[in-house]
């Protein structure tokens, strides 16, 4: 039996892949992490979608506001890795009690920081969801060219599909269903749940495997081009304009419209 | 917000700015710190399309705080301009120097980071402001 429950636990070392969920906003833990090597995203949601409000590197801290906030200790913020990154990890009672200690003035500073912080990053988030509507040039460009080739053939199907985020881990697969396709672009539907690790927004780039015929698979690389809501079921329909196709997989694209 | 009776003590002296006084400029070097006693103040930040206003701020409110808790240099990186009369106490730099020097390691290291990611999403809302102009 130990009855070290006041021990403080040691400084450990961890190692994320990239695309990994550090942490993830609303969850609960106060941590405190040291980025040694890599590079971290910090994303807010709102409204269904992420927004990167910074990226961090070696020497910086993450998951600090948790800790200085206190009470509740849920997380503000999700963070990613970027890159493979090591990050050491510190308890927060290894902090707590320094922290404790501090002159009321400095401690007082830092809530006002924290406070102004989750001010700002409720700002920025905001902004960029009104300016997500006004699609960035390159998005619009695709848009338009997925417009005028889809006017070409569209084939109606129901294919189940799996897709990722281009930059993600091979591990994240979301499951769809293909319900229409042509040369430039394609549309999935997704029930709500298929989305309870990425939520896509306009200009993302995904990847998308399918079969056409029972042993055929053929990947397809795309920009998002629209996102729509369904009905009460929650399901959510994305259109997507390719941008990058395998010659062989084009063929069989190809093909498969013409059957 | 009243204004915290520990900090009351740090006061070394009070100063009293006019309307639209520029009471810390953005770019100059300084890392003395006051708590606004009465009034508003804006927090104003250059960018492409001029000096923009990303923040207010009110009694009890510390201003000019960035710049001493940062690692690094001192360099003011907004500006801070009376909105309407304000009262202003200036706090001990000397005394707040020594106590942030004297904490240990990680506790600076937090914090200088959280005075960091400030500095970047103040710059990321002054940028995302006139984006959306």
């Amino acid at each position: 039996m130990t009855k070290n429950k006041e021990k403080i636990p040691p400084v450990v070392k961890l190692n994320y892949s990239k695309g990994d969920l550090i942490i993830k906003a609303g969850d609960y833990g106060k941590s405190i992490y040291e980025i040694i090597s890599g590079k971290v995203g910090i994303f807010v949601e709102s409204g269904g979608a992420e927004t990167r409000v910074a990226i961090l590197g070696p020497g910086m801290i993450v998951g600090e506001m948790a800790f200085i906030s206190g009470n509740t200790g849920t997380r503000s913020a999700s963070a990613r890795a970027l890159e493979d990154c090591w990050l050491e990890v510190w308890h927060p009672a290894i902090l707590l009690n320094d922290y404790k200690k501090m002159p009321d003035v400095l401690r007082l500073i830092a809530g006002q920081a924290l406070k102004i912080i989750v001010r700002m990053n409720k700002m920025v988030v905001e902004l960029s969801l009104k300016q997500g509507k006004h699609k960035d040039r390159q998005t619009q460009k695709l848009s338009d060219q997925w417009a005028d080739k889809r006017k070409l053939y569209r084939k109606m199907v129901s294919l189940k599909c799996v897709f990722r985020p281009a930059n993600s881990p091979e591990e994240l697969k979301i499951r769809g269903i293909i319900r229409d396709v042509s040369m430039g672009g394609l549309r999935i539907t997704v029930d709500r749940l298929g989305f309870r690790n990425y939520i896509p927004i306009p200009g993302d780039e995904l990847f998308v495997s399918t079969y056409f015929e029972s042993n055929q698979k053929v990947n397809m690389t795309g920009k998002v081009v629209w996102l729509k809501k369904g009905g009460t079921d929650g399901t959510i329909s994305l259109g997507m304009a390719f941008t990058q196709m395998d010659p062989d997989d084009r063929k069989s694209l190809g093909f498969f419209l013409m059957t | 917000m009243t204004v915290n009776s520990q900090v009351l003590m740090y006061i070394v002296s009070e100063e009293s700015f006019s309307d639209k006084a520029v009471i810390i400029k953005e770019g100059s070097i300084g890392d003395w710190v006051y708590v606004i006693l009465e009034g508003r103040v804006k927090i104003k930040k250059q960018t492409s399309g001029g000096l923009l206003t990303v923040d207010t701020l009110s009694e009890g409110d510390f201003v000019g705080e960035m710049a001493m808790l940062k690692q690094g240099n001192s360099t003011r990186t907004v500006s801070a301009v009376a909105d309407g009369p304000v009262v202003l106490g200036l706090l001990d730099s000397v005394r707040l120097a020594q106590e942030w020097e004297a904490q240990p390691t990680r506790i600076k290291k937090v914090i200088s980071n959280l005075i960091q990611n400030l500095e970047e999403v103040t710059k990321k809302a002054a940028d995302m402001i006139i984006a959306s102009k």
